[in-house]
């Protein structure tokens, strides 16, 4: 069967592209499900934009979240910072000096006290806020990616 | 890093008009404008609220 011009011009994704090595990927290096998808132009894009976004954040003072078990909004913010991939490993040990994903409940802990002073060292910066955002509006769009890259390789989306 | 306001407004709005300009488009001719309109408005309607919660007192 003849393609049409438009159907040539899009790329087409990958014969036997699995939407579950495309989320994965996505989600390990943001674009990355898209370059796997034979989507090379968008996927470079979207890991420039996440990236900087991400860069963004830290230098500007955002923190990584952690989650408390007193503040369910906290678990959101962390698996979003999560949704980001690994590099938010980079970010937690930007923050904390550690890599740590809840804080312990118990006000005692010396271990609490640890991560919640490196904490207000990265509030006390005048763009925390604004670092905050790009944090976490990079976690959201490699969401979006990540459902993207299996809207595409399901064949739902060009 | 960023310590003006207005720009890091505006370099945020610009990553995001790129972000949902590559996600949902596939012309460059259609991307750009996507990327001028809701660049242009996160930017302008921001300032327009700046402007209309000015005369309202911070306590």
């Amino acid at each position: 069967m003849s393609e049409t011009l438009v159907e040539q011009a899009i790329p087409k994704a990958r014969p036997a592209a699995a939407p579950f090595v495309a989320c994965v990927l996505a989600w390990l290096v943001p674009g990355l499900g898209h370059v796997y998808l034979g989507r090379r132009d968008r996927g470079a894009v979207f890991f420039v934009v996440v990236l900087a976004m991400f860069v963004l954040g830290m230098g500007s003072g955002g923190a990584a979240s952690l989650i408390e078990e007193k503040q369910p909004l906290t678990f959101l913010a962390t698996f979003d910072n999560v949704a980001v991939g690994p590099i938010d490993l980079i970010g937690r040990y930007m923050t904390y000096g550690t890599i740590a994903y809840a804080l312990p409940g118990s006000e005692g802990d010396p271990r609490r006290a640890q991560l919640l002073d490196r904490l207000r060292s990265r509030v006390r910066t005048v763009t925390y806020e604004y670092g905050n955002t790009f944090l976490l509006t990079a976690g959201l769009m490699n969401i979006l990616l990540i459902l993207d890259a299996f809207d595409i390789a399901k064949g739902r989306k060009d | 890093m960023i310590r003006s306001h207005l720009l890091n407004m505006v370099v945020f709005s610009a990553l995001v008009a790129v972000f949902f300009a590559f996600l949902t488009q596939t012309g460059t001719r259609d991307r750009l404008r996507v990327i001028l309109i809701l660049g242009g408005s996160m930017v302008v309607l921001s300032l327009v609220l700046a402007y209309v919660m000015y005369p309202f007192p911070l306590r």
